[in-house]
């Protein structure tokens, strides 16, 4: 096992997508921004879908409204390329199905895993060990599987379907999430176990 | 220092942390981390790339979301400490205790359980979150899109089959 871990450290330093470094440190403020909006608390993440708490959808609506613009800048000025994830219908839809029962129960997407049990959080560690398996499972059975998982429709964007309009679809999708994101009431479920101190 | 930063405080830092990972100056990719987990339990597993097709194809992208994730641990780490301050061994969330149950037996196996889909179905998928929405999202990527739908809506309906009604305040 420590081979392999020494070699994960080998393979992003040789990549050449950024130093062991700077992916350490990028994973700092991932993290360390995820804590700090308590994105990873279980009340968040599962409470926006049984509507006990609103940060979640504002705040990713306002990073992915955000970040689109800047990102098309980015692609357009040659600083970035980008990197879109492809379509394989069966795989997607019934992946996405399965992910979504899992986000519901857990309360914790696969960023924010480390970032509850680095709080302390033993039912995360069990649903990361849970995780584990799923992943080793997958491994094991993905020849049988990806005979199965497509079609594969290719990597579209939506701009790809108004060519001449790319960077007015960019801003039209970027405002009305900006819009949504602002006028979402504000529901927030107070958890007493993090104010004990004040209280 | 506040204990807890505003969503729109949130979601600036977290483009802003995007813009850097995405470009050049940073790692000329963006941000993942189902890959990295699933890279994580091949290493725990002992399925090396020599013998299973998908350790060999993710081996790039799983290693680098596998150090990212390290990293993640650590800022999260370094914020419950010193910033929320909220650090401590716990075992049930308090919204499962209201809206589901006070059994430690009960969190624990649906944790796993959980815990087992959201990685496995992001595999099948081939991204979770922060793949599929944020970076996902951040391209117009119809996959993305696509993601999110199902994966939310699938979640709203079934948290409410799944835990019990919201009481109401009156």
């Amino acid at each position: 096992m420590m081979d392999r871990i020494v070699n994960m450290f080998h393979i992003v330093a040789n990549e050449g997508h950024g130093s062991v470094f700077v992916v350490l440190v990028i994973g700092f403020f991932f993290g360390a921004i995820i804590a700090y909006s308590r994105l990873d608390k279980f009340e968040k993440m599962a409470g926006f879908m049984i509507f006990e708490d609103t940060l979640v959808p504002r705040m990713a609506m306002t990073t992915v409204a955000l970040s689109s613009v800047g990102f098309y800048f980015l692609v357009h000025f040659g600083y970035a390329t980008f990197a879109v994830k492809p379509i394989l219908l069966t795989g997607l839809v019934l992946g996405a199905f399965l992910f979504g029962i899992g986000l519901v129960i857990l309360g914790k997407c696969p960023s924010a895993f480390f970032v509850s049990v680095s709080e302390g959080r033993v039912d995360t560690f069990v649903g990361v060990l849970g995780g584990m398996v799923g992943g080793a499972i997958f491994t094991y059975l993905y020849p049988l599987m990806k005979v199965w998982m497509g079609p594969d429709l290719g990597t579209p964007q939506v701009f790809d379907y108004f060519i001449d309009h790319s960077l007015l679809v960019v801003l039209i999708f970027s405002t009305i999430l900006l819009i949504t994101a602002y006028f979402l009431p504000t529901i927030e479920f107070r958890d007493p176990a993090d104010f004990k101190e004040k209280e | 220092m506040p204990r807890q930063i505003p969503w729109w405080i949130g979601g600036i830092a977290m483009s802003l942390l995007f813009y850097f990972s995405f470009s050049g100056f940073g790692a000329n990719r963006p941000i993942g981390a189902s890959t990295g987990m699933a890279y994580l339990s091949t290493i725990l597993f002992g399925l090396d790339a020599e013998h299973y097709e998908y350790t060999a194809q993710i081996e790039q992208s799983g290693a680098w979301e596998g150090v990212m994730l390290i990293g993640v641990l650590f800022g999260g780490l370094f914020t419950s400490i010193f910033l929320t301050k909220s650090f401590h061994i716990s075992f049930i969330p308090t919204l499962w205790k209201k809206r589901k149950n006070s059994s430690v037996k009960s969190r624990m196996l649906w944790s796993f359980i959980a815990g087992f889909l959201l990685v496995f179905g992001a595999r099948l998928a081939g991204g979770c979150n922060a793949g599929h929405i944020l970076s996902g999202g951040s391209q117009l990527a119809v996959s993305g899109i696509i993601f999110a739908i199902v994966a939310l809506g699938t979640g709203v309906v079934m948290g409410r089959f799944f835990y019990k009604a919201k009481e109401c305040k009156k």
